[in-house]
């Protein structure tokens, strides 16, 4: 996961923002408690959507302290939930096997700071497996996959985005209510997908100078790392329809206190982060200024 | 049954006004149009039959009438089944495409793509069934392709075209009151005018002329 999923900000109270803030540093906490203090690092606003869209329809009163990251201040966060121990279990699960993905795809001068960071989160890897090994399997079985396709230079964005839209969908099964686990189930599914061709569409150039495997540049025939307008066209079409179906599928459960963060989500902030990136003024944005990037809430 | 005020998110003071207008969100927000060739049309449909029961309980009680007879909502005198309802029009001939519509409309994908296989023809009755099948697992790129094929095949064929039509402009296109329409593609869809026309297809009732709602 890699950060590109935002709120719209200007959509929410200042007390929706409080609570988001709570949420993702209540979920920093419960990486390093569930998973250790390596497992901190992987930390982003995906997995904090993630632990939000988990998260039962009343949120608890936060709690204040302060930590590494803010000695002085502190900052409010949610003690402990099932939610934010799944939403960490299953972010580390699938950090680590993203990290052995980008290990087997790069050559071994480049793929240093993977292992470096591999070796770290290994520990915080293990734990998590063996409290979520259902998640675990299916998570290698689907990034197998997606590895076979890429190698086999697959045409169809479709089924390239397939194998991480079901890994995350499949997050939904891990509830238990049959209405909600369905929801989520299609929510975390386009979300999936969308991040997967978001991804696409950011790295295009870059791996067109690589001359590594993306799914766009086989699917519209580029002959530049950059898209045409018929190949941007079919694209966005891609993009906004997954962003709908997340949007229907979030009508039809109530989440309580944390709706106005999800719909400012699918209903507006997905689609603007879909079009910076696009445009190429997403990273002009912020996105890679560090791993953290709660500072710019 | 619930008190169908609360199903409206409605106080029991409010005008007859505030109650239609309160009915006429919910009903804009579940209804078909949105949900179609969706996974999660079911729970959509749910949600439209609670919300015109509540929304026709409130009507006979402010009426006076009871609640013997009274009036039915649109929605319940046409249940929902859009697909069922075209397939049945347009396509009685082979057996082995209805054992597909079948299957899609049982939500067995894997079933209805197995059926498929089986059928070497691939004419523009195959094309647009696969397309519905990549639809529905949200493969839009692909869907879209299948879709563009039948049209090519059969231009007169008006449930290819309809289909089509839908994917092109963009699905669903509910926002909730205060939103604008976006596009990833050009922010405000107000500003291309495009994305607009799908829900002004659903207010014309362009999926057959069958009312849903009163909304439309």
């Amino acid at each position: 996961m890699f950060g590109y999923v935002r709120p719209s900000l200007s959509r929410l109270s200042e007390e929706d923002k409080r609570r988001f803030h709570a949420v993702y540093c209540g979920l920093c906490r419960a990486l390093e408690a569930r998973c250790g203090t390596a497992a901190r690092f992987i930390l982003n606003y995906d997995f904090a959507f993630l632990a939000v869209l988990l998260s039962p329809p009343q949120a608890p009163e936060p709690l204040h302290r302060a930590c590494m990251a803010h000695p002085v201040a502190g900052r409010d966060y949610f003690p402990l939930s099932d939610a934010l121990a799944l939403a960490a279990d299953c972010s580390v699960i699938l950090a680590w096997w993203q990290l052995q993905d980008a290990i087997r795809d790069h050559g071994a001068a480049e793929s240093v700071k993977y292992r470096a960071a591999a070796a770290a989160l290994g520990r915080a890897y293990r734990r998590a497996g063996q409290a979520r090994p259902d998640f675990d399997r299916a998570t290698r079985d689907h990034l197998e996959r997606l590895a076979r396709l890429e190698e086999e230079r697959c045409p169809s964005i479709d089924r390239a985005a397939e194998e991480f839209a079901a890994l995350l969908g499949a997050i939904g099964h891990q509830v238990e209510d049959p209405v909600l686990s369905r929801v989520l189930e299609q929510m975390l599914y386009h979300l999936g997908r969308w991040i997967y061709l978001v991804d696409a569409a950011d790295d295009l150039k870059d791996d067109f100078d690589r001359g590594c495997y993306n799914p766009l540049i086989y699917r519209f025939d580029l002959t530049s790392g950059a898209l045409t307008d018929e190949a941007r066209e079919s694209l966005v079409l891609s993009l906004d329809h997954s962003i709908r179906r997340m949007a229907a599928a979030y009508e039809l459960w109530d989440f309580g206190v944390w709706s106005s963060i999800i719909q400012s989500t699918v209903y507006e902030g997905l689609f603007l982060v879909g079009k910076a990136v696009l445009e190429g003024t997403f990273h002009a944005a912020g996105r890679r200024s560090g791993g953290r990037d709660e500072e710019k809430l | 049954m619930t008190d169908p005020y609360q199903i409206l998110n409605v106080s029991p003071d409010a005008s007859d006004e505030e109650v239609k207008k309160a009915y006429r969100e919910l009903a804009r927000k579940y209804h078909p149009d949105n949900y179609h060739d969706n996974p999660l049309a079911d729970l959509a449909q749910e949600k439209m039959k609670e919300i015109n029961a509540a929304y026709d309980a409130i009507q006979r009680q402010r009426s006076g009438r009871g609640s013997a007879g009274g009036s039915q909502s649109a929605y319940q005198r046409q249940s929902y089944s859009g697909y069922q309802r075209q397939s049945q029009s347009s396509y009685a001939g082979n057996a082995a495409f209805q054992r597909v519509r079948m299957a899609i409309n049982r939500n067995d994908l894997g079933m209805a793509e197995q059926l498929l296989a089986q059928i070497s023809d691939h004419d523009g009755e195959w094309n647009y069934l696969k397309g519905t099948i990549c639809y529905r697992r949200g493969w839009v790129d692909e869907a879209r392709r299948y879709y563009q094929t039948a049209c090519q095949m059969d231009p007169g064929n008006a449930e290819y075209r309809q289909a089509l039509n839908y994917v092109e402009n963009g699905g669903s296109a509910y926002q909730p009151e205060g939103y604008e329409v976006y596009s990833t593609g050009c922010g405000n869809a107000n500003l291309c005018g495009k994305l607009a026309c799908a829900y002004l297809a659903c207010n014309a009732c362009s999926l057959g002329g069958i009312r849903y709602c009163y909304c439309c």
